[in-house]
């Protein structure tokens, strides 16, 4: 299998995240697009680690695995937090400096 | 389906049909899902779609030779990340109004032709490289002649690992990037502070103009909520064992509260509704419970564990606190 057809649905599959990350308004979906544009970065370095025959693809894999756990613990909690105090999840609701 | 796969993988360090089949399949659920997560209409079914979508990109990891970055996908994403996922959806709740009907037009097309023109250039770029003809693993392509890119493939660093793509992983892991470990070790504590510092919360939750949310309930609206309850339990002819009929007592009657109930005021009550006093046995209010003073202690013993959570859609006087008997209220309606 040519290694750019991972790199090509990766591609595809990111457009599609961006996408949704521009379309959507519920910040639970925004924040499940950017989870799908993470793995399709994903993909892309462990494709790059298997064409170059080396383990620092996969290890960045590892890393961004840890890191998206760590960002999705947090964001959530903020999530939660602007939630009980704005009572909606549409991320236009919050106006505050507009002017 | 995994299961499925990794025996496929197995064989595809040789075989390149095998691997093929394996791409084709996980490739198109993999962007058909990811599609579904942006367009679908519901948060569940979106949240859904995108396990589904983790779980195909575990399988081609396994297309990938790499195993353990599979494993990892489904246990930390499509397991741990996700249940996070759909805890919050639960918790937020789930009925909420969707957000995609209210997008505008122009904003949705201008989004969708922007990714467009990006998935078309990506895919431009790809196409007129030599990636997508010439870089085959593993079918004898690793003649580099300096002019085209190559694969090498995972076959030979594989070979000399006795444990596979952990031990080839570990090996890079913990040599070459050992500070990176540590230090993502640090994150996931610091990631975990975070959560704990934001998830507790002192106060009542505010709205926009800063006044609490849910205001504290005044005692002639608890009393219309016990008179509605139990007008609405006589109307169906529920007369359950062990309930007076409510009568309003005078107040020096329920001066004293018995002894073993907690004796709230307004704010436990709200303590209570917000769900953070969940384990309280006690009813909230019995200092000005009208049913607590025409009751012996024994009966208040029985029932006083029942009052949270436990009790059941029939009325069993006004033990309950503000939140329950509202939420009986609406179901009864």
């Amino acid at each position: 299998m040519p290694i750019g057809y991972y790199f090509a649905i990766s591609a595809i599959m990111f457009c599609t995240g961006l996408v949704g990350v521009l379309v959507r308004r519920n910040v639970l979906v925004l924040f499940m697009c950017v989870e799908l544009m993470l793995n399709a970065v994903n993909l892309t370095l462990a494709a790059a680690a298997r064409m170059w025959g080396g383990a620092d693809g996969q290890v960045f894999v590892f890393f961004v695995i840890v890191v998206a756990a760590a960002e999705v613990v947090v964001g959530l909690a903020l999530i939660v937090n602007v939630f009980f105090r704005r009572g909606t999840l549409d991320l236009d609701a919050p106006q505050l400096l507009k002017w | 389906m995994l299961l499925l796969a990794q025996s496929a993988a197995e064989s595809a360090g040789t075989s390149a049909t095998a691997e093929t089949v394996l791409f084709w399949i996980f490739a198109v659920v993999a962007v058909g899902a990811g599609i579904a997560v942006v367009t679908m209409r519901n948060i569940v079914h979106a949240a859904m779609m995108l396990v589904v979508n983790l779980l195909s990109i575990a399988g081609l990891y396994l297309g990938l030779q790499s195993g353990f970055l599979s494993i990892v996908q489904v246990i930390v994403y499509a397991g741990a990340i996700m249940v996070l996922f759909l805890f919050v959806i639960m918790l937020l709740g789930v009925d909420r109004d969707d957000l995609l009907t209210e997008t505008s037009v122009l904003r949705t097309s201008g989004a969708v032709l922007l990714g467009a023109v990006l998935a078309a250039g990506l895919l431009f770029v790809l196409g007129t490289s030599s990636l997508t003809t010439a870089s085959a693993c593993g079918d004898a392509a690793t003649a580099n002649d300096g002019t085209q890119l190559t694969c090498v493939g995972l076959d030979g660093a594989l070979a000399d690992e006795p444990q596979g793509s952990v031990g080839f992983l570990a090996d890079s892991l913990f040599r070459d990037y050992g500070f990176p470990f540590e230090a993502s070790a640090l994150l996931l504590v610091v990631a975990t502070l975070g959560a704990l510092v934001l998830g507790r919360r002192k106060d009542p939750a505010l709205d926009e103009q800063g006044t609490p949310s849910a205001p504290v309930p005044s005692d002639d609206d608890l009393d219309a909520l016990v008179a509605s309850q139990v007008e609405l339990a006589q109307q169906r002819g529920l007369q359950p064992e062990g309930t007076v009929p409510v009568t309003r007592l005078p107040e020096d009657a329920a001066d004293e509260p018995p002894p073993g109930i907690i004796t709230g005021d307004a704010t436990h009550v709200l303590d209570d509704a917000e769900g953070r006093e969940v384990g309280d046995p006690a009813p909230p209010r019995a200092g000005k419970d009208p049913a607590a003073a025409g009751r012996t202690l024994a009966d208040e013993a029985d029932e006083a564990p029942l009052a949270d959570g436990t009790s059941d859609g029939t009325v069993n006087g006004p033990e309950n606190g503000p939140d329950d008997a509202s939420g009986q209220d609406e179901e009864d309606r």
